[in-house]
């Protein structure tokens, strides 16, 4: 097993308690959902102070949210259409809250220059996920480049516990350009192969 | 996605990180947070101005004690 898939499981169990307590309580994930965003917009507010630990704990308790929701609804039997894009809409607006609160903390410290990778390695988080949703409406599947969502969320609870801000959001800006650039060439790829058997 | 020349073998490594493939859960995964680990704890704050950590790093301080 990958030290990767040994912390997910160990990660698993606690969750799966926090599941079947939702399950039992019978609360709708799309509720679940939503005060996922609300909790880490306190949490970008947190990061704006520069509290950055802080910060950290109430991430890891929005992201809970964010990751229970699916599995709640599958055990609800409550999966549906919206419920999939509303998730989808939703974490846009947590990404873009932490991006917020980074990009307020460092203009108010006068730091342009991390004001511009903040705002960078945003711009580039949302066209990760615009570029396959984009993408996936032309082709079958666009999963493609490393940087996705929950990448992106444990990297901030890294940089947030230890005090990494900076480097994370190197991390972050490079590999989303890369993972941007990697489904445009992905799709155009599969479209090119596409028309080629439409004329053969 | 595969590169279709055959390249070397540090540029079709540098390719394949970059134009990323791979499932999570592989080793080629873990080898890729790893790297991003060491660069994001290993790196000296100061090497890239970072406006709210406070120091050198590991790194800086290895740096610093070979100066000396």
């Amino acid at each position: 097993m990958t030290f990767t898939g040994l912390i997910g499981r160990l990660c698993m169990y606690p969750l799966t308690l926090i599941i079947r307590a939702c399950v039992r309580l019978r609360i709708h994930p799309n509720i679940l959902t939503f005060v996922g965003v609300l909790i880490n917009i306190g949490a970008a507010w947190t990061l704006g102070l520069g509290h950055f630990v802080t910060a950290g704990v109430i991430m890891v308790v929005a992201n809970i949210f964010d990751f229970i929701d699916g599995k709640v609804a599958f055990e609800l039997k409550a999966v549906s259409a919206f419920g999939g894009f509303w998730d989808s809409v939703i974490d846009r607006f947590s990404d873009l809250a932490l991006f917020l609160g980074l990009i307020y903390l460092y203009s108010t410290l006068g730091r342009t220059d991390y004001v511009m990778v903040a705002a960078l390695a945003m711009i580039f988080s949302i066209m990760t996920s615009y570029t396959r949703a984009r993408a996936e409406s032309l082709i079958a599947k666009c999963k493609v480049g490393f940087m996705e969502r929950p990448e992106r969320i444990v990297l901030f609870m890294i940089g947030a516990f230890t005090n990494r801000m900076a480097g994370v959001l190197w991390v972050i800006l490079v590999l989303s350009v890369f993972t941007v650039a990697d489904r445009i060439i992905h799709t155009y790829r599969e479209l090119r192969e596409d028309r080629q058997e439409a004329i053969a | 996605m595969k590169p279709a020349p055959p390249l070397p073998l540090p540029l079709r490594i540098l390719w394949n990180a970059f134009f990323w493939t791979y499932e999570r859960t592989t080793w080629q995964y873990d080898l890729m947070v790893i790297a991003i680990l060491a660069f994001v704890w290993l790196t000296p704050p100061d090497w890239l101005g970072d406006p709210m950590a406070i120091g050198s790093g590991p790194v800086g301080w290895i740096v610093a004690s070979f100066r000396q």
